[in-house]
């Protein structure tokens, strides 16, 4: 009765696995797992129905033959009791819900005759299904008409067990299905997930040391063995990409450097006009704004590659007071007050070079985008650093905020709109957070050490 | 003086050639480092200004030998590399400082005389033009035998124009000079005319004479 529990675990198809790695973010999406299993229940469902149903009318026909042959039995036996027993009374006639016995016209039938009726039961007041036998027979040279009925009431309780029994066998099944969905993501997915993991720890510098292993399913070789080809070119690619950009903007320097020393010496001569020596001049600052910008390029290739290893913890208050100090005359030029709540020390996990740059780049934004007479806003906590300034400009849009060359205004021609660019360049390769933020003339920017927002 | 350029670009090598010997120095050149190593065997030198990259070679090996030849001479490792491995190394080896190109040739001559100051003279030494005197070691400047004081951004302004008087130094020189890499960070710079009126104001009030001269809005002259 229970054999259609024992259906074969459905195989995962590789289809959904697409699936899974590229809707990742994805929380409509479900686990392979869970999406086979939702999807073998959906079909066990109909599965189970259809086998009920069955179930249902194989017995129900059982019944109904059990039941007609035992009528037919007893029908065998009334006739032998009724023939021979010696009744003087000519006509009877005897009439319960079992058995009735009428005298009739009706020629005598040889055949009897089986059907289902339903009958009137008094104590419940219901109708109850019952298998009826007629026959016209004769006893004693008379014709009476024979209805022997037998209850089926047996059915109901059918029903009841059938789908008892059904439920059970679904439940079993789910959990089966469940169990043996964990024991098989336990198992047969382990490289797979293994190598999701890599994939998603994957640093374009480290990629040398990235090797997907072997494993024991003919699939995951597969695709670990397209992830090591995939891995090992994009690698190659990288490096040369990587050191043509480097060549190419270490190339650019000499060339620079030869034609600014000429103009340098240029400017040292007397017979020159006016207006000769200010093209020079110009000549001049322009090749150092090249030589500035190439310099910044580089600069964010090299930290995008990481190429600053976290070796040291510098002290951020000790940077801020240096760069205090070091832009002292601006701020006495534009008279700004300057406002620090710094405590004693705030080690920072970040390359001594790279926690300059964040410092002087934030700071000098605050001080150059001032008015005269404005305000700055210095804190510093153990984990976050904030600096807010005045400024007359209005709020920076956010999807232009740190792109590279976006320059918020023309006012300023010695900008060159990498400086939050390479800001955030830090904060995105060293794990800081990053946020601005502008409330009625302030301009607000913090950097967070994450661990701080992670616990 | 005798300053031993090794520079494998000609231009390059000229330009700071020109410079140094209009400033007093005696220049001699080397092309590539087979040169280079034969005159620093062959010849002592008061300073060397050394490029990295070069033919047959590494600066920094040229830094090496001289270690090895326990030379006196001050080094100045000039690298296109703006590398900061690059730089420790060199200061590592014995360089006594690190230029990136492109640089200034007004800021090459200030580090070039710098290290001579200290090298030669162990800083105890003074800077003497016309009627004004530098002590080095104590940071005092006096004209007329009168102390006067600067602030720190003055004394460097006037220890730079006087390490490359006689020539026009740019403005962005010494915006870089005195702020070093986060010069652009400033903005603009009309904040130097204000320290060079502070500069001009002290010593004029101290009778000295008035040295520093606006070249038609391209920079300074001084002397």
């Amino acid at each position: 009765m229970v054999k259609t529990i024992s259906k074969p675990y459905m195989a995962p198809d590789t289809a959904s696995v697409k699936i899974s790695l590229t809707v990742k973010k994805d929380t409509r999406s479900m686990k392979l797992l869970t999406k086979t299993m939702v999807y073998f229940l959906l079909i066990m469902l109909p599965v189970f129905t259809a086998g009920a149903f069955y179930l249902y009318a194989t017995f129900n026909k059982e019944i109904k033959h059990e039941t007609d042959e035992e009528l037919v039995n007893d029908k065998l036996q009334w006739m032998r009791y009724l023939d021979t027993a010696t009744i003087s009374n000519p006509v009877f006639a005897i009439n319960t819900p079992e058995f009735n016995l009428q005298p009739t016209d009706k020629p005598v039938q040889t055949k009897h005759n089986l059907k289902g009726v339903n009958i009137y039961q008094e104590p419940e007041d219901t109708y109850a299904p019952f298998r009826q036998l007629t026959q016209v027979i004769t006893v004693n040279n008379r014709n009476y008409q024979l209805t022997l009925r037998k209850s089926l009431i047996e059915k109901d309780d059918l029903i009841k067990n059938i789908i008892h029994v059904m439920l059970a066998a679904f439940g079993g099944l789910f959990l089966f299905v469940l169990l043996s969905n964990w024991l098989i993501s336990k198992s047969i997915w382990k490289p797979f997930y293994a190598s999701l993991d890599k994939i998603q720890r994957l640093q374009l510098n480290k990629l040398e040391n990235t090797v997907f292993d072997r494993t024991a399913t003919h699939e995951f070789n597969q695709l670990n063995a397209a992830l090591n080809n995939m891995t090992t070119r994009i690698h190659q690619d990288y490096t040369n990409i990587k050191e043509l950009t480097e060549d190419a903007a270490h190339e650019m320097q000499t060339p620079l450097a030869i034609a600014q020393s000429k103009l340098e010496l240029l400017l040292q001569d007397d017979s020159l006009s006016e207006t000769q020596l200010k093209g020079i001049l110009t000549s001049y600052d322009e090749l150092q704004r090249l030589s500035r910008l190439n310099h910044n390029l580089l600069l964010l290739a090299k930290i995008e590659n990481q190429q600053y290893p976290v070796t040291d913890q510098p002290d951020l208050c000790t940077v801020v007071e240096k760069y205090l100090s070091l832009f002292e005359e601006l701020i006495r030029e534009k008279e700004l007050q300057i406002h620090a709540e710094m405590i004693a020390t705030a080690p920072w996990p970040l390359h001594p070079a790279l926690t300059d740059i964040l410092v002087s780049n934030l700071l000098g934004n605050a001080i150059k985008y001032n008015y005269h007479l404005g305000h700055i806003r210095i804190h510093i906590s153990a984990q976050t650093f904030s600096i807010s300034n005045t400024s007359e400009l209005p709020q920076i849009p956010s999807d232009i905020l740190f792109q590279r060359f976006k320059k918020q205004h023309n006012v300023y021609t010695n900008s060159n709109g990498l400086g939050l660019a390479i800001v955030k360049k830090i904060a995105d390769s060293y794990q800081l957070s990053l946020q601005y933020s502008y409330e009625t003339g302030w301009h607000t920017f913090s950097a967070g050490i994450y661990s701080a927002i992670n616990g | 003086m005798k300053v031993l350029i090794i520079e494998d670009e000609p231009a390059l090598r000229n330009s700071i050639q020109e410079y140094l010997t209009h400033q007093g120095y005696i220049c001699e050149l080397a092309e590539d480092f087979k040169q280079a190593i034969h005159k620093v065997n062959e010849f002592d030198y008061d300073c060397i200004v050394a490029d990295i990259g070069l033919p047959l070679g590494n600066g920094l090996d040229v830094v090496k030998e001289l270690k090895v030849l326990e030379s006196k001479a001050g080094i100045i490792i000039i690298s296109a590399k703006d590398s900061l491995e690059d730089k420790l190394r060199g200061l590592e080896l014995g360089a006594d400082d690190y230029l990136t190109k492109p640089f200034h040739l007004s800021e090459l001559n200030a580090r070039v005389n710098a290290i001579l100051r200290r090298k030669k003279f162990d800083g105890n030494t003074t800077i003497t033009f016309n009627e004004i005197t530098i002590k080095p070691a104590s940071k005092t400047v006096l004209v007329h035998n009168k102390s006067i004081t600067l602030t720190g951004k003055e004394y460097q302004l006037l220890l730079y124009f006087i390490a490359n008087q006689h020539r026009v130094v740019t403005k962005s020189a010494l915006a870089g000079h005195l702020w070093g890499d986060e010069y652009d960070q400033a903005g603009s710079y009309d904040f130097i005319y204000t320290h060079i009126k502070n500069l001009r104001k002290k010593m004029l009030e101290a009778d000295g004479e008035d040295y520093i001269k606006t070249v038609y809005g391209t920079g300074y002259r001084f002397g």
